[in-house]
């Protein structure tokens, strides 16, 4: 009896953990997570507690957004970024952009090593030296000397100069068909702190230029009154001037780690970490003050002037930055490649020179209001190379007109025996780079695969056949003319 | 004898005619003196000799191009045009001294079994 009642609880207790299993897979299989990113919900802002308070919109807006904030002082031991090998966070936010020391384990070290293991980060520089300042030069950013914000004078405002109103809307970056600022930031976005140029790393784009007429200068010596030493310096031959719309406030930064499909043998390294970083030039974008300032333009009307007070676009700004850097936009995924000869369905192991091939590959986008992976045919210039060391075939792979997110171009084989691949190589600014090769042989015909039976031929062919059929004839004749002989012979000696 | 008599008149013509009258002398000789059987093997002969040589003024003056093809149906010409003229030399009774041993349907017998084997070859190259 107790056995039984022992054997059926556990019985219960295992279809329990099934049941758990199951609903599990599902909650997995429906959704990439809770979250609007397409890599991971734990978010870590290191930050002062006490200054928590002023950045309440943008904190508030991550977790409207799903996300489950962390706030970590930048002195704090706990919790780490990295135990065992492993991220302990999904995405990293560092606003303790004035912070001098910070804990042992945030150094520059650590945070390249986050983002080789998959983990995205939002930076903020401020206007003192600190870690942040050691590191930018890795990502090929050239900051200005310490203590020198960026100045505007215009538009006319009652603001110091080196708080800047930069109109968004002139941007179209990083490419044609994809900007990270959406056309949802109305206003300009408030901005103070440093600016930064660009060197010419190409993993390396703007995202927020700083506004034509803007400088770095010093503000030091006296409240508003901007020195010269910065212009003397760069009169005098130094490092040149820091100045124009080429500098940048806001900067993004793709990897290059990971990469494929994460599909099958040839899907890169396996993995699909390909990590991002923001550079912003000040964590005053993200707080609340700039997010509720007015932003005051003067409207030529039919009337003379009229003063007209905008709200500022800092809060869609700072989510759709963040949004970026968090793999919310702009991430793309290659779902499948195919490939097979013209008028066939099935894959070959390996293809016969001049042999049409077809080849197909279905490419998806994440939607970060859905949460979900859908199909996306926006790419208009990938392209497909047949490689064996250098590209004998580099094709365009347009997107097949009716059918969602694939894309499909047919080419012939090179006359050329070897092992080629198939390879896509798709690095464009603010896209997830498309990396996928996949290794095909191809061969001469076989000697049962060249044609036969050439009409050019016919000649050779009609010759031989005569001269069997004439043969033939031959031999009958001369066995009846042997026959007649012998006949004749025969009546003769009769 | 006609030449003789011709050379004596002038330098030029006596060539000529003496070419066209021993000419007509081989050809007299040969309907005369050659038996049915040689002048059907000669026949033959002619048939396979023109043939090869269209096969071949085809091959230089448009395409050699399945060149296999092209040497097979131009040497089984040549091969059967080489056993053929061996079955004339064989039952030529003129001969008849130097291949003794060699009787008539040996030699043929002979020449057919070549022939089978040339020509299972020649298709075997021939696609």
């Amino acid at each position: 009896m107790r056995t039984r009642s022992q054997s059926s609880f556990s019985f219960s207790c295992s279809l329990f953990t099934l049941l758990l299993v199951t609903i599990a897979t599902l909650v997995h299989t429906s959704s990439a997570g809770k979250s609007a990113s397409s890599t991971g919900d734990s978010v870590l802002v290191i930050l002062e507690p006490a200054k928590k308070a002023e950045y309440s919109i943008f904190l508030n807006g991550l977790e409207d957004k799903g996300y489950t904030v962390t706030i970590r002082a930048p002195k704090e031991e706990q919790p780490l970024l990295i135990e065992a090998g492993l991220p302990n966070f999904s995405h990293v936010v560092l606003l303790a952009s004035d912070t001098k020391n910070f804990a042992k384990d945030i150094s520059p070290q650590s945070l390249v090593q986050l983002l080789s293991l998959g983990t995205n980060l939002v930076l903020t520089l401020g206007l003192k030296q600190n870690l942040l300042t050691s590191l930018a030069p890795e990502f090929s950013l050239l900051l200005p000397p310490p203590a020198t914000p960026l100045v505007s004078y215009f538009p006319e405002r009652s603001d110091p100069p080196s708080i800047i109103p930069i109109d968004v809307s002139s941007q179209s970056i990083p490419n044609d068909t994809f900007s990270v600022l959406s056309s949802q930031v109305t206003g300009k976005v408030w901005f103070s702190g440093t600016a930064f140029a660009l060197n010419s790393n190409p993993l390396l784009f703007p995202i927020l230029h700083a506004p034509l007429e803007s400088f770095a200068a010093d503000l030091s010596d006296a409240s508003g009154r901007v020195s010269d030493a910065l212009a003397d310096a760069s009169e005098k031959g130094g490092e040149g001037l820091w100045a124009g719309s080429s500098l940048s406030v806001v900067a993004g930064f793709q990897t290059l780690i990971g990469g494929g499909t994460g599909h099958g043998a040839d899907a890169g390294l396996g993995e699909d970490n390909q990590a991002r970083a923001v550079w912003v030039g000040g964590s005053s974008l993200f707080s609340d003050e700039f997010a509720k300032k007015k932003v005051v333009e003067k409207v030529q009307q039919e009337r003379g002037m009229k003063v007209v007070e905008n709200p500022s676009g800092n809060t869609q700004a700072a989510s759709e930055i963040a949004g970026w850097a968090f793999q919310e936009r702009g991430v793309l995924r290659i779902d499948e490649v195919t490939h097979h000869k013209v008028n066939q369905t099935e894959p070959l192991e390996m293809y016969t020179n001049n042999d049409e091939i077809v080849y197909t590959i279905r490419i998806s986008s994440f939607n970060p209001s859905t949460r979900k992976w859908e199909p996306y045919s926006g790419l208009k210039d990938l392209q497909l190379e047949f490689t064996m060391l250098d590209p004998h075939v580099r094709i365009a792979l347009p997107p097949v007109s009716g059918k969602s997110g694939v894309y499909s171009t047919t080419f012939r084989a090179p006359d050329r025996h070897g092992v080629f691949k198939f390879v896509i190589s798709y690095k464009r600014k603010g896209f997830t780079h498309l990396i996928h090769t996949l290794s095909i042989p191809v061969v001469p015909p076989r000697h049962d695969g060249y044609p036969r039976f050439l009409s050019a031929a016919w000649p050779y062919y009609a010759g031989a056949i005569s001269t069997s059929v004439g043969f033939l004839v031959f031999c009958a004749i001369y066995i009846a003319g042997e026959a007649k002989e012998e006949k004749e012979k025969r009546s003769k000696k009769e | 004898m006609a030449p003789k008599s011709s050379s004596s008149f002038t330098f030029t013509k006596p060539s000529s005619q003496s070419a066209s009258s021993s000419l007509s002398a081989l050809l007299s000789a040969y309907t005369t003196q050659t038996t049915p059987r040689l002048k059907f093997i000669d026949a033959f002969l002619v048939f396979l000799l023109s043939s090869g040589v269209l096969q071949f003024v085809y091959c230089v003056l448009v395409t050699n191009f399945p060149f296999n093809a092209f040497l097979a149906g131009f040497s089984s010409t040549v091969g059967q045009f080489v056993l053929t003229a061996s079955l004339r030399q064989q039952v030529n009774p003129e001969n008849k001294v130097e291949f003794k041993e060699v009787s008539h349907e040996r030699a043929f017998a002979d020449f057919v079994l070549g022939s089978i084997v040339l020509h299972f070859f020649v298709y075997n190259f021939l696609g």
